[in-house]
């Protein structure tokens, strides 16, 4: 799946909201994240779908400046947002990173992770969008919200 | 985020407002939380009533706070969390590890 199609199928033409990138510092997270909130807002996105969207994507950046850039500002976070006609949301949040397997991340909700300081990141994004997909390097995140 | 810390009978009632998330919110919170814990207060309540927005790096620092209090005897309890950091809670099984009240009275109260 290349960025630019956005891996889903039978979607009518996508507008861009968004297309930027950011260093990778923790404080640059937000700033985006209340921005496209904003554009939400102006789209007459219902409040529930702007609060998931706006924490899948909060999510997703972090795992891009954290695991992705390991918290160096010098490196780069590339954040592309879209919508179709019918009110869908894509999110593209890729990052320089050698990627990693999610499939491979333990279940945050089993009793031996729930006290544990990190590790329910990707599975809030999953939990919260309606379509996720990782590049095949692992070092890019396309999700759907419908 | 702006972090209000006042004691009433003894207990810390830490009153937060605005994203409870990775970066300067989370590390502000952390600091907090450590000079509770570093001068004795083991009796906290967190009102999430005006924190609309949770992410797993401030989920992950409540459940860690919550288990250094436990270990310590006391207990960190929840007031009034609003609708959304409730759904995330829930959503990744954690609100159940927290006793929660519907305001800063009852949470209060709860300790005696």
């Amino acid at each position: 799946m290349s960025a630019d199609d956005c891996g889903s199928p039978g979607t009518g033409a996508l507008s861009e909201l968004v297309d930027l990138s950011i260093p990778a510092h923790s404080e640059a997270i937000g700033a985006v994240v209340d921005a496209i909130c904003e554009t939400l807002v102006s789209l007459e996105v219902p409040e529930q779908k702007r609060f998931e969207v706006a924490l899948a994507l909060q999510e997703a950046l972090s795992n891009a400046v954290v695991h992705g850039c390991g918290n160096d500002p010098t490196k780069q976070v590339r954040c592309r947002v879209k919508s179709d006609p019918q009110g869908r949301i894509v999110i593209t949040v890729t990052d320089p990173g050698p990627g990693f397997s999610p499939d491979l991340l333990p279940d945050p909700r089993r009793d031996e992770n729930l006290h544990a300081d990190h590790g329910r990141g990707v599975y809030l994004i999953r939990q919260l969008m309606d379509e996720v997909h990782f590049g095949p390097r692992g070092s890019e995140i396309t999700m759907w919200k419908y | 985020m702006d972090i209000n810390v006042r004691k009433r009978s003894q207990v810390q009632v830490i009153q937060l407002r605005g994203q409870l998330r990775m970066g300067p919110a989370v590390d502000s919170l952390r600091q907090t939380l450590e000079e509770a814990l570093g001068t004795g207060d083991t009796r906290v309540v967190m009102n999430l009533s005006e924190v609309p927005m949770v992410d797993s790096t401030g989920i992950g620092l409540l459940v860690r706070f919550l288990a250094l209090i436990k270990q310590k005897g006391g207990n960190l309890k929840l007031a009034q969390p609003s609708k959304f950091a409730v759904q995330t809670l829930r959503l990744v099984g954690v609100l159940n590890l927290f006793e929660v009240f519907d305001n800063d009275d009852a949470a209060v109260e709860s300790f005696t």
